[in-house]
């Protein structure tokens, strides 16, 4: 995809980058608001501005491209909502645990929950690309237009913050 | 440890000696589990091909909505400038034409022209010229007779189907009728092209052709001619040319009878009283005549 003779003109490159990025995007935008309709609308618009703009930007160059669009269109336009987020460990819900080990992991993914939705906004965006999505902190730096050390920053400012929040510090 | 050492663990960057001091920390617990339980978290569902779909569908639209945009506005440019180009080629057209003043039988006219030269237009007569460059070219074409008072300035050209009148400035007369061609200049120096030749004029001559035939005529002792004055003078004119002259400034009919219309008259008739106008061409000569209501026969003393 970083060959130069690509073109994002070209339906299959267009195809590749939007399937590579898209679940990105919507993510992205999800954690920074916690609206799913708005990050999906988000990644309709991001790339239906690079369909127009296909000419001017190369492939390479799409995912920065792409993350911009999205997050300026609700630049300090929308009110961040409660971000929700479904907890994935199947191994709990068919476990052999007892009830005390499955009602304490329950308090703490509400705790972690609540801790998550009350972060700083770029906090919270960074460390769920990096948990979640396993994004690179360099790949984060790329789509938030910092440097690396930023959002190495803002990691560590994020666990740290958790963890007083969940243990009541 | 180093700055930011959270996000080094979590990236697998921190050194063998740094991670067993931080594992031996209090914390390292409860990092160890919020960092488990947070990559366990799930982001709600994305389906991306229906949005590929949605994104492709959305395509075409917004491409057509900019084609529409721009066609109306295309097309009212094209028919702005053709009418543009209609308006702009018909005031030149306009412009470029020649003015012209006629008149009928038993009609003078005056007019001015753009350099305050003067033109009386005597009966029966048409001249045009061109006011756009007039100041360049002062050219008239003329078809009867006319008496020019002409301001200083550049050459002034008279166009007849007999000949070119050219002067600087002066007052003349020019008379171009079927088979009669006269120039008289009351004023300065007329230069006059006739069969390429060219004569000068000083003021008080006159230059005659009469059938193709210059006749030598003497000077004329007014400042003016004088039908500007309502007379018409002749000097040693063939009848014929009198006659049409009374014509022309009374709109009537002249029959004659016996009469020869070769006879040179000299003398000047009115050309507001009609009787008064006959008498004047038939008393010398002694013809007779008989006015009808548009007619006028001249006839021979001694014919009935």
């Amino acid at each position: 995809m970083d060959s130069k003779t690509d073109n994002v003109c070209e339906e299959q490159v267009y195809n590749a980058l939007f399937k590579a990025n898209s679940k990105t995007i919507f993510n992205y935008i999800y954690y920074k608001f916690g609206n799913e309709e708005k990050a999906y609308d988000a990644v309709q618009e991001a790339f239906i501005k690079l369909w127009e703009n296909c000419a001017k930007v190369t492939p390479h160059k799409a995912k920065a491209y792409v993350s911009t669009i999205a997050n300026n269109l609700y630049l300090n336009v929308i009110k961040a909502e409660k971000v929700r987020l479904k907890y994935a460990d199947k191994s709990l819900a068919i476990s052999n645990e007892s009830p005390e080990y499955i009602l304490e992991e329950k308090q703490f993914h509400e705790k972690l929950e609540k801790a998550l939705a009350d972060l700083p906004e770029n906090q919270r965006t960074t460390f769920l690309l990096n948990r979640i999505d396993g994004k690179k902190y360099a790949e984060i730096a790329e789509m938030e237009n910092v440097s690396v050390k930023a959002i190495e920053k803002r990691m560590h400012l994020a666990l740290k913050t958790l963890r007083e929040k969940i243990e009541g510090i | 440890m180093q700055e930011n050492y959270l996000a080094k663990w979590l990236n697998n960057e921190l050194t063998k000696e740094e991670l067993e001091v931080f594992k031996n920390t209090d914390e390292y617990a409860s990092y160890k589990k919020i960092a488990d339980a947070s990559s366990k978290l799930q982001a709600p569902n994305f389906d991306i091909d229906k949005a590929l779909n949605d994104s492709i569908a959305n395509r075409p639209t917004s491409k057509d909505v900019k084609v529409i945009r721009l066609n109306p506005f295309k097309k009212l440019l094209r028919i702005a400038a053709v009418v543009l180009v209609l308006v702009t080629g018909s005031y030149f057209y306009y412009n470029s034409l020649d003015e012209t003043l006629k008149t009928d039988l038993a009609e003078n006219k005056s007019l001015v022209l753009p350099d305050a030269s003067t033109v009386f237009l005597n009966a029966d007569s048409k001249l045009s010229y061109n006011k756009n460059n007039w100041d360049e070219n002062r050219k008239i074409s003329l078809n009867g007779e006319a008496y020019f008072k002409v301001a200083k300035g550049k050459k002034f050209t008279v166009e007849t189907s007999e000949g070119l009148v050219t002067v600087l400035g002066t007052q003349f007369n020019v008379e171009n009728r079927k088979g009669f061609f006269e120039v008289t200049c009351y004023e300065g120096l007329v230069s006059v092209t006739h069969k390429n030749k060219t004569i000068k004029l000083p003021g008080g001559n006159s230059f005659l052709v009469i059938n193709n035939e210059i006749i030598a005529t003497e000077a004329p002792n007014t400042s003016a001619p004088s039908w500007i004055t309502n007379e018409s003078t002749f000097k040693s004119i063939p009848m014929l040319y009198v006659i049409q002259e009374f014509e022309r400034q009374y709109n009537i009919t002249v029959d004659t009878k016996n009469i020869d219309t070769n006879i040179l008259y000299t003398g000047t008739f009115t050309n507001k009283n009609i009787e008064l106008a006959l008498k004047s061409i038939c008393l010398p000569n002694q013809i007779k005549f008989k006015l009808e209501k548009n007619k006028v026969l001249l006839y021979a003393e001694n014919a009935p």
